[in-house]
């Protein structure tokens, strides 16, 4: 059966990164960000594992258009039931990428803690990066999720809900984790009007380094639906955010959305930072 | 008499729970009934600000479970409706297990002895707070929105429902028309398929509601308000009464069941 202790000292093993995607509030975009990051991360010819955290409700096979390809999920592997080679479904775009699917007839305190970390470990010695797709709320789902992460990426949308929400996960992280932010689903009209928090708002009171910024657009949802996300692509502004932001993840200097420029427009600044992308 | 207890619920987070408890009951409340709202999400409470009334806090949920104040003392009023309207908070800084679910359901019934409706807003996801929140519920309103996501998440929800026997009803949120028409979207109709529940409302996606929630402010009380005759509608529909469906993507079956109507 499997050892979920890591392999000997004698192999030098390898030890990708560990980031959880995480956000408090529902719907602000964790399980796009988790996919097309995962995807940007992967055309760069990094190896990423995709961990679907949201025992019960998962979506992230959905986003990722595979689906139909789920044969096993963590539960399975948690419980020695399957391999965990036999449990990760390959990407159909990039060979890259695999996917751990969480189980939907199962609930989430069915998740042992301290095996899911044993597992993400398992899989820092098999992949650059391991991103946990982490479930809305703080309860069990999270604490799972969060287990076996050491870098948290937190996405907020300009709502005071979400804000507040983040602020009090960005407290739960603790002092172990840096969180750093993504800004998503953000409508540079509706903030040139007033009507929208804008990224400087949003962060004066999160106080998080800022990964990037990405706009609201009804292509998001489309790309969603049909399981195609939008990172697959290498042009057009939101792709680029992406990319952008994977290049940050990797350690690269981006030229970031520069939102302490006081006399630029924000549309300027999202203009130049999508532009500065490459 | 006792009032309605609906659970306002979806699965997934970020489609609208909060915002459809808040405009729902705000809309119940200004047709002259007798409102709670319960937030059910303790330690990531959003009703209060939806609603403006976040710095009017005193007591919340778990204080009146662990019996240290009385049910009507952590009721905050919202002026703007006379009596009719009040919230009962969520704790901010408790775990959801500080609450059990014969105590949430107590606290559910003991509203419902003194408001017409109690509307209990449901956190994301379907551990210890989901099961709270539909503790003490007569009867549900899934939330979703047109997307393979959110009603994947609705059918499991709407499954967990049923195993309690309420009786469920669905809103289908955030519809943008125009992505119907090109085929970017799902329909309405695609929506019901999937999930055949009772219609109770359909709400479009509307710059509005970003602003007004900001603001604290339920759409019921703007006169130039575009989605304040949907949740009329949304209301009159829950009181009883035959509303018909407005058309928002022409090709489907509701238009051609219904014929065009414009609004609601």
């Amino acid at each position: 059966m499997h050892d979920l202790q890591p392999e000997p000292a004698a192999v030098p093993a390898k030890r990708g990164r560990a980031i959880v995607v995480t956000s408090g509030k529902g719907g602000v975009g964790k399980t796009t960000t988790t996919a097309n990051l995962g995807h940007a991360l992967a055309a760069r010819g990094a190896t990423v594992a995709l961990v679907d955290a949201d025992v019960g409700l998962r979506n992230l096979d959905i986003v990722l258009g595979l689906e139909s390809r789920v044969k096993h999920h963590v539960l399975d592997v948690l419980e020695e039931l399957v391999d965990l080679d036999d449990a990760l479904v390959r990407d159909k775009n990039n060979e890259n990428l695999v996917l751990l699917a969480a189980a939907q007839t199962r609930e989430k305190d069915e998740v042992d803690t301290e095996k899911m970390k044993a597992l993400i470990e398992r899989l820092r010695e098999k992949f650059d990066y391991v991103l946990i797709d982490c479930p809305a709320g703080i309860e069990m789902g999270f604490k799972n999720a969060v287990a076996g992460a050491d870098e948290a990426i937190v996405v907020c949308t300009p709502e005071v809900s979400a804000v507040r929400d983040v602020d009090r996960v960005v407290g739960l992280l603790g002092n172990k984790f840096r969180p750093q932010l993504i800004v998503n689903r953000l409508r540079p009209a509706l903030v040139k009007k007033g009507k929208m928090l804008s990224v400087e708002d949003v962060n004066a009171i999160l106080r998080l380094p800022l990964l990037g910024v990405i706009a609201d657009e009804p292509e998001i949802i489309v790309t969603t639906n049909r399981g195609e996300p939008i990172a697959l692509r290498r042009d057009g502004a939101t792709a680029s955010a992406y990319h952008a932001i994977a290049a940050k993840v990797a350690g690269e200097d981006v030229a970031a959305p520069t939102v302490e420029v006081k006399d630029e427009t924000f549309f300027s600044k999202l203009g130049a930072f999508f532009g500065g992308s490459k | 008499m006792s009032g309605r207890r609906i659970v306002i619920t979806s699965g997934k987070g970020g489609v609208g729970k909060t915002t459809t408890t808040a405009n729902l009951g705000a809309t119940l409340a200004k047709r002259g009934h007798r409102v709670i709202l319960i937030d059910a999400d303790i330690g990531l409470r959003n009703l209060d600000l939806v609603l403006g009334l976040e710095k009017r806090i005193v007591f919340d949920v778990v204080e009146v479970a662990e019996g240290r104040c009385q049910l009507r003392q952590a009721l905050i009023k919202d002026k703007r409706f006379g009596e009719n309207l009040s919230i009962l908070p969520a704790a901010q800084t408790r775990d959801k297990d500080a609450i059990t679910e014969e105590q949430f359901a107590t606290i559910v019934q003991q509203a419902a002895e003194i408001a017409d409706y109690v509307l209990i807003d449901c956190p994301a996801g379907i551990e210890a707070g989901f099961r709270n929140a539909v503790a003490g519920a007569g009867e549900a309103i899934v939330v979703t929105t047109p997307e393979v996501s959110a009603i994947r998440d609705a059918d499991r929800v709407i499954g967990k429902v049923a195993e309690k026997r309420l009786p469920v009803r669905l809103i289908v949120n955030r519809l943008r028309p125009e992505m119907v028409r090109t085929g970017d979207m799902l329909s309405v109709d695609d929506v019901c398929e999937i999930l055949s529940a009772e219609l109770v409302g359909v709400v479009p996606d509307d710059e509005e509601i970003i602003d007004t929630t900001n603001k604290g402010e339920p759409v019921t009380l703007s006169e130039a308000s575009k989605l304040r005759g949907v949740y009329d509608k949304i209301a009159r529909r829950l009181e009883g009464e035959l509303v018909p469906f407005t058309n928002f993507d022409s090709q489907g079956f509701f238009g051609r069941l219904f014929g065009a109507l414009k609004a609601g």
